[in-house]
């Protein structure tokens, strides 16, 4: 027998009798299935519903949309309907029929709805934004959709030959060149330190040693033998007959401030490093270190199989989006006013690299980490070509994935990712090179590209392996700390650390630790699996007390989103509680306040979260979410035009802190809710975004096109 | 874009006389929850190339959580991005802007916003009052609120009259369609216990796409039973939800929600001799999911077929739930008579493999008067160990001659009282 579910309060009918045997064991079904009937509207315009199959259908579509042009207008005299996915025939006018649309529109509908409903989270339709956009994925869940940008060459693959490449190639300045010398270079000067030093990079530039003239490596360097070893220094391509050494390394030397007592800073250094690099290769990878170390295999011996060997993918992804939208929303002209720096208008080193980054053209960034990488012998095609890595070189390989990453490149960032396996090739160790780096152990590779690498999955669907990977680096970094609580070394070799050092060891790896477990219950969050995740941000309060108010309120805040309120109150008020027992300061009250906001808000009390949102600004006038969220409500209590002065009135008075995304999408959501005129006002966001931001904006948000 | 566009349709005006360009603009945006900004972080140690870049970046992010940039879950709410779904007993609110594009003053705006549904049509507007005047840049604003009690398709039509400053009275309206879809699945199976309770097992599924937080799922019992709910441990302090502390459902999770019913006092009586559909309750659910996005749903009345009992209910009132191997001992059975004639019964006890009955079979009881009933006690033992079924009863009707049987009646578990060794 069938029950209807009805809406609540609303009268019931007295259902069928059930004829159901008492014992029957299977379960009867309470269907609120569509009943035909209730599909015979009571007036006469019933016939212009269609069949009831067609109803059906239409359901499964979920082509609803509520948009500013909505599916039929009477009087229809909007050039954009064209781009409108309407279906007319199924709009009743109920006292006014209208002719029936053309039949071609009707499969156009079908075709681009045809998506089963259940497989996608995201439903379909869109309110503003005209027709289905493609919702490949929804890689944060309220986050915005990060399209892939693919330069021409990544999309056509390996064919591509590598001498397309050479007019880029060549351009790393004569300083690059050297820059990679400095950490290989090994002559009898600089042998004494290095047998304690073995600094990074961006030390050993400092030291006055670095500027050591370069040269290639001793023959009888077991790296030389290699197929490519002289890539090692300069890649076959990249180097120029007039590369000059000694000019920018003056530069380079001007930049860095010189250390004064060399060595001193290299026995300080070197503790750090054993302290950084410190980690736990797997048995297989030990054993051939150690083989390596004890001289009994040379590297060249060891099987590639076993050897990271990674290149470009692709060659570079130059573009900038705001300019493009310039283009053809304000034309040429003020497209030209648009200034970013790109990869070839800064220094070619790390200098330039991170000015790159921090005026936030992260794209041009990508570029130049490419041409350093190319000049490394690790350009674009070299992927499983044998190579030797240095510190620097890995720590390019980070900032240029982690770049991919904050650029949502992910599909892009995976294909780099992949000829580094698990971070664990023999030949990501400094053991690995014992001649380059003399008595340097531990992995080369930056413990936050293990975090990033760990990280990836997640953002192309695969949680589990986000998790997996974050297992493992978990388990690491507790087998180091419980060897540095028993005596012993980070790798659990028995060596005397002073105790300054063991403090400063067991601290740098508690904050690891806190770090992998805030990626695992980002993570669980993502993959919607709250209990995991409240539990973990539980655990991490353990190791970052400052922290548990932000932690306790965020917790409160996951709750809410799943609609427990009651839960989320008590989170809330032990972040009252932690705030009383550290003293009332005027932040905490801010947390107490903001979260107070969001409780009103999920009981639908907007005029009093607005009231809560309004004090936190009266505590911190500057404070970005409270004015955003307080303008948020009074668009729900119907104050649009309000909510937008105030939004807009704040982009244009302090663009640093509210040409944020977020606000931007906020802002031009309210423009399309407001008049037809939308687009001007969002054109005069986009010239504001132009002069403030880099070439990594994400223009969506503005909703141009 | 837009000037142009409207150049455009100024043109068209003078081809098509009938098309005309309207003063006033009607947008509608549905107000689902806002939903709170998640950002990505990439991080990085001071020694790292970038320094402590990554960090400031961070750190000068508004959306992050100051002093926690690594949480994901940050404060910043965003505006709803797209339609979404719609469920059955959630309540559907919109924004509705009629907004002045012209330059001129428009009079007697009138906005009307009314819910087509498959059976009826419900006015939502706030006011029905037309305003007097709306100047250019100035926009009349509505939220409209309405629980949707139906489910299919779902037509809001917006209606703006107005008056020109030429004195024209121009009239639009606009059509936003949208589904209304099923946000649970209810299953219901009733088991009746050899008392009179009946236990009222619900499997609820959410068959919607997001998580569902289940605030309240209660069974609301006709007038005939008192209900216990048999969803929650009680310790010592307080009771503690057999779902576990977070009780939340995924996509497509199904949970189940156990009742037990007992007729009131007053009806036990009568419960016995009750046949056919017995009308038991129904189910109400509350539910809430984004940012306290509340949903609420009743069940029909759900209704129970009464085990049938024939003309004579044999049920019992007293039995061991352990006895002895090969020791008698003693039931209480009730015999009653459903039937709307007298009867006249007599009792007959057949042995089973492992039952066998004391006393004498083939007794008479007597007469038995329509819904009245009479309890034996009975005397039996068991030859075989383990959890054995009571049967082999029959009552015999001398007036029809008419056999009763019953089996199954019970089960009893038999022990052997000398093996355990404490004994």
């Amino acid at each position: 027998m069938q029950d209807m579910i009805n809406g609540a309060g609303e009268t019931l009918d007295a259902a069928v009798p059930s004829q159901t045997d008492p014992t029957e064991d299977s379960f009867r079904e309470e269907s609120i299935d569509l009943d035909a009937e209730a599909f015979v509207s009571p007036q006469d315009d019933s016939s212009h519903f269609e069949s009831l199959i067609d109803k059906l259908n239409d359901q499964m579509m979920e082509s609803v949309m509520i948009s500013d042009s909505p599916n039929s207008e009477e009087e229809d005299n909007e050039e954009e309907k064209i781009v409108q996915v309407d279906d007319k025939r199924e709009t009743v006018a109920p006292d006014d029929p209208k002719p029936e649309a053309p039949k071609t529109q009707d499969t156009a509908l079908e075709m681009d709805t045809d998506t089963p409903p259940k497989d996608e989270a995201v439903p379909v339709c869109t309110i503003f934004s005209q027709g289905v956009q493609p919702k490949a994925q929804a890689l944060i869940p309220d986050g915005f959709q990060p399209t892939l940008v693919k330069s021409p060459s990544f999309t056509i693959g390996n064919t591509e030959t590598p001498n397309k490449l050479v007019p880029q190639v060549c351009q790393p300045s004569p300083s690059l060149s050297k820059f990679f010398t400095d950490s290989s270079t090994v002559n009898p000067a600089s042998d004494f330190f290095d047998s304690f030093t073995t600094s990074t990079s961006f030390i050993s530039i400092s030291n006055p040693n670095a500027a050591s003239p370069k040269t290639a490596a001793p023959p009888e360097s077991p790296l030389l033998s290699a197929p490519t070893a002289a890539g090692t220094y300069f890649t076959p391509v990249a180097t120029k007959p007039q590369v000059s050494p000694v000019e920018p390394m003056s530069q380079l030397q001007a930049v860095f401030p010189s250390g004064d007592d060399p060595f001193g800073s290299a026995l300080i250094t070197s503790e750090l490093d054993k302290r950084y690099d410190a980690w736990l290769p797997s048995d297989d990878t030990r054993k051939v270190l150690i083989s390596v170390a004890t001289q009994q295999i040379s590297p060249v011996q060891i099987d590639r199989e076993q050897l990271a060997m990674p290149g470009l993918k692709f060659d570079n992804l130059q573009g900038d989006a705001v300019k493009d939208l310039m283009q053809r929303f304000l034309g040429d002209q003020a497209a030209m006013k648009r200034q970013v720096l790109s990869a070839s208008s800064v220094e070619q080193n790390f200098l330039g690299l991170k000015r790159l980054i921090s005026t936030k053209n992260w794209r041009a960034a990508v570029d130049l980490t490419g041409r350093l990488l190319t000049a490394h012998g690790q350009g674009y095609g070299k992927s499983g070509q044998p190579t030797n890595h240095t510190t620097d070189s890995l720590q390019l390989w980070f900032v240029r994935l982690s770049l991919l990453v904050k650029l949502n490149l992910f599909q892009n960032a995976e294909l780099e990712f992949e000829p580094f396996g698990n971070l664990d090739h023999p030949n990501l160790y400094y053991e690995y090179y014992p001649t380059v780096y003399p008595g340097r152990r531990g992995s080369m590779v930056p413990f936050s590209m293990r975090v990033l690498h760990a990280e990836l999955p997640q953002y192309l669907q695969k949680h589990q392996e986000t998790l997996d990977r974050l297992h493992r680096i978990k388990s690491v970094c507790q087998k180091i700390l419980s060897n540095l609580q028993e005596g012993l070394a980070e790798d659990g070799s028995m060596m005397n650390l002073t105790q300054d050092n063991r403090l400063a060891s067991i601290q740098l790896w508690r904050s690891r630790l806190s770090r992998v477990m805030y990626s695992m219950a980002n993570c669980l969050l993502m993959m919607k699996d709250y209990v995991l995740a409240v539990e973990t941000y539980h655990s991490i309060i353990e190791y970052e007390p400052e922290q548990s108010v932000q932690l306790l309120s965020g917790m409160g805040r996951i709750f809410l989103q799943i609609g427990d309120i009651r839960t989320a109150e008590k989170y809330f008020q032990d972040v009252e509680k932690a705030c009383q027992s550290k003293g009332e300061t005027p932040n905490e009250d801010t947390s107490v306040l903001m979260n107070r906001a969001f409780v009103y808000l999920s009981q639908n009390n907007y005029a009093d979260a607005h009231t809560c949102f309004s004090s936190v600004l009266k505590l911190d006038p500057k404070n970005p979410v409270a004015s955003n969220n307080a303008a948020v409500c009074l668009l729900y209590l119907g104050r649009l035009k309000e909510s937008l002065g105030q939004l807009e009135s704040l982009v244009h008075k302090d663009p640093a802190l509210y040409l944020h995304e977020s606000v931007l999408f906020n802002l031009t959501t309210m423009y399309e809710l407001e008049s037809s005129r939308s687009t001007q006002k969002k054109q005069a966001l986009l010239e504001a975004t132009a002069c403030r931001e880099g070439d990594s904006f994400n223009v969506q948000c503005l909703k141009l096109v | 874009m837009q000037v142009k566009g409207q150049s455009s349709a100024a043109d068209k005006m003078e081809v098509n006389q009938a098309k005309q360009e309207h003063l006033l603009a009607l947008k509608v945006m549905r107000l689902t929850k806002p939903t709170l900004f998640t950002n990505m972080p990439v991080t990085c140690e001071d020694r790292d190339l970038p320094g402590d870049l990554f960090v400031r970046l961070m750190k000068d992010d508004p959306s992050t959580v100051k002093g926690a940039e690594t949480l994901i879950l940050g404060e910043m709410l965003t505006l709803p991005q797209n339609f979404g779904n719609i469920f059955l007993g959630e309540t559907f609110s919109s924004y509705i802007s009629v907004h002045n594009d012209s330059n001129q003053v428009v009079k007697d705006i009138l906005v009307k916003a009314d819910l087509q549904t498959s059976s009826q049509r419900l006015n939502l507007s706030a006011s029905n009052s037309a305003v007097s005047e709306l100047k250019p840049e100035c926009c009349i604003d509505d939220v409209i609120h309405h629980e949707v009690k139906e489910i299919g398709t779902h037509i809001l039509v917006c209606a703006v009259s107005y008056t020109t400053q030429t004195g024209e009275k121009l009239y639009f309206r606009k059509f936003f369609k949208f589904q209304v879809l099923k946000p649970l699945d209810v299953k219901t199976k009733f088991y009746n216990a050899e008392t009179d309770e009946v236990f009222l097992e619900a499997q609820i599924q959410n068959i919607t796409t997001s998580p569902m937080f289940m605030e309240k799922v209660s069974l609301e019992p006709s007038m005939m039973y008192n209900v216990t709910e048999l969803n929650s441990v009680s310790s010592s302090s307080e009771s503690e939800s057999t779902f576990g502390r977070m009780s939340y459902l995924q996509p497509l999770d199904t949970r189940q929600y156990l009742y037990c019913l007992k007729p009131k006092p007053e009806f036990a009586e009568k419960a016995v001799v009750i046949k056919g559909v017995t009308v038991i309750g129904k189910l109400d659910i509350v539910w809430k999911t984004n940012l306290g996005e509340r949903g609420r749903l009743q069940t029909s009345q759900l209704q129970r077929m009464a085990p049938g009992y024939g003309d004579v209910r044999l049920s019992l009132e007293l039995i061991p739930d352990t006895v002895s191997l090969e020791e008698p001992f003693d039931i209480t059975c009730k015999i009653t008579n459903c039937s709307e004639r007298t009867m006249d019964l007599v009792l007959e006890m057949c042995n089973t493999r492992s039952v066998h009955w004391c006393g004498v079979s083939g007794r008479q009881l007597g007469k038995l008067t329509p819904n009245a009933s009479l309890s034996i006690p009975l005397k039996l033992l068991s030859s075989v160990q383990g959890l054995q079924s009571i049967s082999g009863l029959r009552l015999t009707d001398t007036f029809l001659k008419r056999t009763y049987e019953y089996d199954d009646i019970a089960q009893v578990c038999v022990v052997c009282p000398y093996t355990s060794p404490e004994s």
